[in-house]
């Protein structure tokens, strides 16, 4: 049995960990931003709280945080994305502060004259926090982060909007200032937590706007049981554009209760989980959205099938009145040498909506733009992967043909420009087959547990109607990364990635072109783990030109994030 | 720019004194209170890398003048600096540290402001070096927070006046290079020469200073 499954391990291991972790050592700017720091696909960041991430050996048209999966049940709903910034995720055990900024002030050039005007103001990171240690189970935390990076082109016209400032610190009109505290209680049944806190947020729409909301309060409550995980949010959020004299309240609820594998279930042949996801809201004025019903029910069942331990059957799949969505794939592990692992694989996704808990119209003006499409989407994918480990060395391919019929696009029926350019339309499929062939090849060698070296290349080739697609991803990548451990706490990531050209094709009258480019990351971090304390510096986006990655949204910027952190 | 050059001049001699003492045996004593060794010197060469964090601590007081470089000469004047600090023992050959210190910047050109304040922060390791012992190398990240000294009801504006960002608080982090001096030791106390090179990530170009000043240390274990 155990040269049965050894194979599996290791091939599972392989293509989950290599190539993930091939960008997981250099440090987001926040939690839910990670993709920031990863090479093998199209990341096109609008800001903290919007981000286009799709990678690229995923396949289909969409990107990833667009499409619901029960493992983002805890993740924020952001318009139509689920969104792990901001994140109300309870703290591990520390007190810890967080600062960065865009680099690039003037500071004492601004004492020089110059015949130039001044370049745009570049705009701070700012956390702190703590988490105490738990006293006879019960525990205390409390958290401030705001992220102004990203915000500076836009602050003028949604300052506009929000008439003053609108974060808890500062002026800059970050697209998100949170501030939270709460309670919580662990013990080895229990881990339970009760938050209450102050949020301003900006959205980011399919007419490309930006809508400010403030949640006054938001209370999150959540509780894992067993096997059994309950959350629970209510969401007092008001709106308003002041320049348009408009304003309106939603009151959320929104939370779900999910049945997890336990240990002796995953043992079993037929594995089964379960849950519902819920929202429901009240809305009273102009609140920019709509959800029909003012409510939705999501209830959705996941079965993992193992006939043989080297077949794997997944099913996710979700009803309710409105919609629904399946997502399914068969795995097969090959029988090969020890070190050396061979999968292939079929996924398909399938459904009405990649989110069914989204909102279903918006407004703007006196259009009103439906977010739902009629009909269905369906993404196949065949995929192949291979991994072989020599000495301290191991390199390894992945190759995939994806095609996906009914891909969700923008129907724009006009535009409206200003200092920002909007559009409005409805949301329709592409009916017929987009295709696409994925290849993708890397090698990483390491030695102990001083040094690892990463190099990934990858290309994709698109068939059908491209135009019609709210992003054209890149056609190919390579990254490089390399981490260092010195003396076991002085810890070094660095990642060098080039991104071929990515296009935006509906959000304004000419497509906008993200020009390929280099992009060089890297985390300095000075760990004493006998005192739990951790000191680190990250420089993210050195090397690329500051550009526009997301319509209507700021620069991408050369920036520095520095954290100290003290655990418990 | 005299004073600058005397005291470059003073730095290199006082570099060049301590490599000369390299060769000397009463540096290699370093455990003699009276020796001009004030880091902090392990010998167990059993113990893990991470066994040396915080073996030892010390807390100092420095002052001194910054000197701005290169253009920024013809943007504020030389100034004084002081701070606080703690340096910690990290690896074998590693000390870590931080500083905060604050100084008070006068602009060279005719401008609406009087004057800015500096807070700088800095984060960094230091490294003995046995070649140049005693002289200590490091280098760092600087995070500076400024904000303009000015009179009630000074109508400035951010984009045209010279100075004009500053009327609102502006942060900037930047690298620096240090050189610590050691230059006697009393009981638990450390006297020493620190210069520092330092280069803040501004545009449109970046901000170069130069830093001289002394440190006074005191082992708290």
């Amino acid at each position: 049995m155990k040269k049965i499954i050894l194979p599996f391990l290791t091939a599972a291991l392989m293509s989950s960990v290599f190539v993930c972790t091939a960008f997981a050592e250099v440090d987001a700017e926040i939690e839910g931003m990670e993709y920031e720091v990863r090479g093998d696909g199209t990341f096109l960041i609008g800001g903290p709280t919007f981000g286009f991430d799709r990678i690229m050996g995923a396949g289909g048209t969409f990107s990833e945080s667009e499409l619901w999966t029960p493992a983002k049940l805890r993740d924020r709903l952001l318009f139509n994305r689920m969104s792990g910034t901001p994140s109300w995720t309870p703290m591990a055990p520390a007190v810890w502060f967080k600062t960065g900024n865009e680099l690039g002030d003037l500071i004492y050039q601004n004492l020089l004259p110059s015949d130039e005007p001044n370049p745009a103001n570049r705009t701070p990171y700012l956390e702190g926090g703590f988490t105490t240690p738990a006293f006879k189970g019960f525990w205390a935390t409390a958290r401030y982060f705001q992220d102004d990076h990203f915000c500076g082109r836009t602050a003028g016209p949604r300052k506009q909007m929000v008439g003053e400032s609108f974060a808890h610190f500062g002026e800059n009109i970050p697209l998100f200032s949170t501030l939270y505290g709460g309670l919580g209680y662990t013990n080895s049944l229990v881990n339970a937590s009760l938050l209450v806190g102050d949020e301003y947020l900006w959205t980011y729409t399919a007419t490309s706007r930006w809508i400010p909301v403030h949640y006054s309060p938001r209370i999150e409550a959540r509780a894992d049981v067993k096997n059994v995980s309950v959350t629970l949010a209510y969401e007092d959020g008001e709106y308003k554009n002041v320049a348009k004299k408009e304003h309106g309240t939603r009151q959320e609820v929104n939370g779900s209760v999910y049945y997890k594998r336990g240990e002796a279930c995953k043992k079993g042949m037929l594995q089964v989980a379960a849950g519902l996801a819920f929202r429901a809201v009240d809305d009273s004025g102009m609140v920019y959205t709509e959800l029909e019903e003012d409510r939705v029910f999501w209830p959705f069942i996941e079965l993992r099938a193992q006939p043989i331990p080297r077949l794997t059957a997944d099913v996710m799949f979700g009803i309710n009145e409105r919609d629904w969505l399946v997502q399914d794939s068969i795995q097969f592990t090959s029988p090969t040498p020890k070190k050396m692992g061979i999968v292939a694989g079929v996924k398909n996704i399938s459904g009405t909506r990649l989110n069914p808990l989204a909102d279903t119209k918006e407004f703007m003006d006196d259009h009103e733009i439906n977010l739902v499409a009629d009909g269905q989407m369906t993404l196949i994918q065949g995929y192949a992967v291979f991994n072989d480990t020599l000495g301290n060395m191991n390199i390894g391919g992945r190759g995939s043909y994806w095609a996906e019929y009914g891909a969700e696009t923008f129907d724009v029926e006009g535009y409206v420009d200003g200092s920002l350019t909007y559009r409005y339309g409805n949301v329709s499929r592409i009916d017929s087959w987009i295709k696409g062939v994925t290849g993708e090849i890397w090698f990483n060698a390491w030695y102990q547990d001083i040094f690892k070296f990463n190099a990934i290349a990858g290309f994709e080739r698109l068939d059908g109607l491209t135009k019609k697609l709210e992003v054209t991803p890149a056609e190919y990548f390579v990254a490089f990364g390399g981490d260092w451990l010195i003396n076991k706490t002085f810890r070094i990531a660095h990642s060098i990635k080039y991104r071929s050209d990515a296009r935006w094709n509906l959000r304004s009258p000419d497509p906008m072109v993200v020009k390929g480019d280099w992009y060089w990351d890297v985390t300095f971090e000075e760990r004493i783990p006998k005192y739990g304390i951790v000191f680190s510096g990250t420089l993210l986006h050195a090397l690329a030109n500051e550009v526009i990655e997301v319509p209507n949204s700021g620069y991408d910027r050369f920036r520095l994030v520095c954290t100290a952190k003290k655990t418990f | 720019m005299n004073k600058l050059k005397v005291l470059f001049v003073a730095m290199a001699a006082m570099v060049c004194s301590a490599l000369a003492q390299t060769d000397s045996t009463a540096l290699a004593q370093t455990d003699s209170a009276t020796v001009a060794a004030p880091v902090s010197v392990q010998t167990d060469s059993a113990k893990a890398p991470q066994d040396y964090a915080f073996e030892h601590f010390y807390a100092y007081i420095e002052g001194g003048e910054i000197y701005p470089w290169g253009d920024l000469q013809d943007a504020v004047e030389n100034t004084m600096y002081g701070g606080i600090g703690i340096r910690y023992s990290y690896w074998k050959n590693a000390d870590g540290f931080m500083s905060f210190n604050y100084s008070y910047f006068k602009p060279v050109p005719s401008t609406k402001i009087d004057g800015v304040h500096q807070f700088s922060g800095k984060v960094g390791l230091d490294f003995r070096i046995k070649y140049i012992k005693p002289v200590v190398v490091g280098a760092g990240f600087a995070c500076n927070f400024t904000r303009a000294d000015m009179q009630d009801g000074v109508d400035i504006s951010f984009e045209n006046d010279l100075g004009g960002t500053l009327a609102d608080n502006e942060t900037e982090f930047g690298w620096f290079f240090r050189v610590r001096l050691p230059l006697f030791s009393y009981n638990k106390f450390n006297v020493g020469f620190n210069a520092q090179w330092e280069e803040l990530w501004t545009l449109p170009k970046r901000s170069d200073m130069l830093t001289m000043g002394l440190y006074i240390e005191r082992e708290i274990w």
